[in-house]
């Protein structure tokens, strides 16, 4: 094989290849690996300065959509009671409505009432001397002659008293 | 046919001597200039582009390479060692590689097919990690051809055998490169020249494989000197962790 016996290039062989090589490694060291690994570690130290803010970005947003949860719930609480106490409140004001009502009605019955009676009172009255009026006056045309006080008394008395009972009878 | 072997023969172009001894510049030294000339090129073409923080194509192929290698040295020396022998294992692995594929030119020399050549830098790298081992342990370094937990009875067995297998890595390293690329390139070699002295009926076939295999042969330039970086690494950090 020719590597092994053309001995008299080794010489030439191993010179150049260790020179070469040495500049190579000269070469390399001092001009094309530092910014290419300056630039490795930035992007790394970047990569991970940027996964470690956005992990922290992260808990932030989720301690914000905590805080925000609290709130809606809180929030949706107070809506709850201000709704309860709406409600309560209507319930107030329709009740103290109903009972005013009640009271006005009841009021506007008893003075009807009232008004009735007195209405009734005074027809009663009237009827009262109406019949009295009419008894006298029928009764001194039948008998042709004048009552005495008593008799007229005690005859005005019973019709008021039939003309009563007629009208109860008819009313019942 | 022609000696398949013949074509790793080299002869001098210029004639060059230094203290009596021929240092002539032939067509391997040609081609391995060459190599390390397009290595050097490409990575000065991407620093002198700009490297950025978003990269472009060239940046992306050199910062890949060159973290490839970063994180080997890492996992076998260590991070604290890596940064100061980084520079050095990443040369021998772009040295490696572009003597490797620059030979794959038709026409052209692969330095790597060279026992020679492969042997000094094999030799040179079982003396730095010697080198290594004394400066960082002292005399413990002896401890190396002790392998942990043997027991004390076998020691005196143990201590050849783990000198045979200390000279046997500068002596694998150093095979195992050129041993690839001179098979690799006899091959090529031989295939090639059946397709050119059979008739075309028949010559494809030859020629075929010679297409295979040269895409196989690259695979190879970049696995052998993958290997080489590898295991310089794994010395290297054996004889700075010791056991």
């Amino acid at each position: 094989m020719p590597q092994f016996e053309q001995i008299e290039v080794f010489h030439s062989l191993i010179f150049w290849s260790l020179i070469s090589f040495a500049i190579l490694f000269f070469l390399l060291k001092r001009f094309a690996f530092p910014p290419i690994l300056e630039i490795l570690e930035e992007r790394e130290n970047k990569i991970r300065s940027e996964i470690s803010d956005a992990e922290k970005l992260r808990q932030e947003a989720e301690g914000i959509k905590a805080d925000l949860g609290r709130e809606l719930k809180s929030a949706h609480e107070k809506a709850q009671i201000i709704i309860q106490m709406a409600g309560d409140e209507s319930k107030k004001i329709q009740d103290k409505s109903i009972n005013e009502t009640q009271v006005k009605v009841r009021q506007m019955l008893s003075d009807a009432e009232q008004e009735i009676e007195i209405t009734r009172n005074k027809l009663l009255n009237e009827i009262r001397g109406y019949t009295a009026a009419l008894t006298m006056a029928s009764t001194e045309k039948i008998l042709k002659k004048a009552l005495s006080d008593d008799d007229k008394k005690r005859l005005i008395d019973e019709s008021i008293a039939e003309v009563l009972q007629e009208m109860e009878k008819q009313k019942s | 046919m022609e000696n398949p072997l013949h074509h790793f023969e080299i002869h001098p172009i210029i004639h060059l001597s230094l203290m009596g001894f021929d240092i002539s510049i032939s067509k391997a030294i040609i081609a391995m200039w060459v190599g390390l000339s397009i290595v050097f090129g490409l990575f000065m073409l991407v620093v002198k582009s700009g490297v950025r923080i978003v990269p472009g194509k060239l940046q992306i192929v050199a910062e890949m390479s060159l973290g490839f290698i970063k994180e080997m040295v890492e996992e076998f020396i260590g991070k604290k060692d890596a940064p100061k022998y980084f520079p050095f294992i990443a040369t021998i692995f772009f040295f490696i590689l572009s003597c490797n594929l620059i030979g794959m030119i038709p026409g052209s020399y692969t330095i790597t097919s060279q026992l020679v050549v492969t042997g000094v830098f094999a030799s040179g790298i079982f003396i730095l990690t010697l080198f290594i081992g004394f400066a960082r342990h002292g005399l413990r370094f002896f401890g190396i051809l002790v392998p942990p937990g043997v027991p004390k009875i076998m020691i005196p067995i143990m201590i050849p055998i783990e000198i045979i297998s200390m000279i046997a890595r500068p002596v694998s390293l150093a095979v195992r490169l050129f041993a690839n690329m001179t098979a690799g390139h006899t091959i090529l070699y031989v295939l090639f020249g059946l397709a050119l002295s059979t008739p075309l009926m028949i010559g494809w076939l030859p020629f075929g494989f010679t297409v295979a295999i040269n895409g196989l042969e690259i695979a190879i330039a970049f696995i052998q000197a993958y290997i080489f970086t590898i295991l310089t690494c794994v010395y290297i950090g054996d004889s700075i962790h010791l056991h």
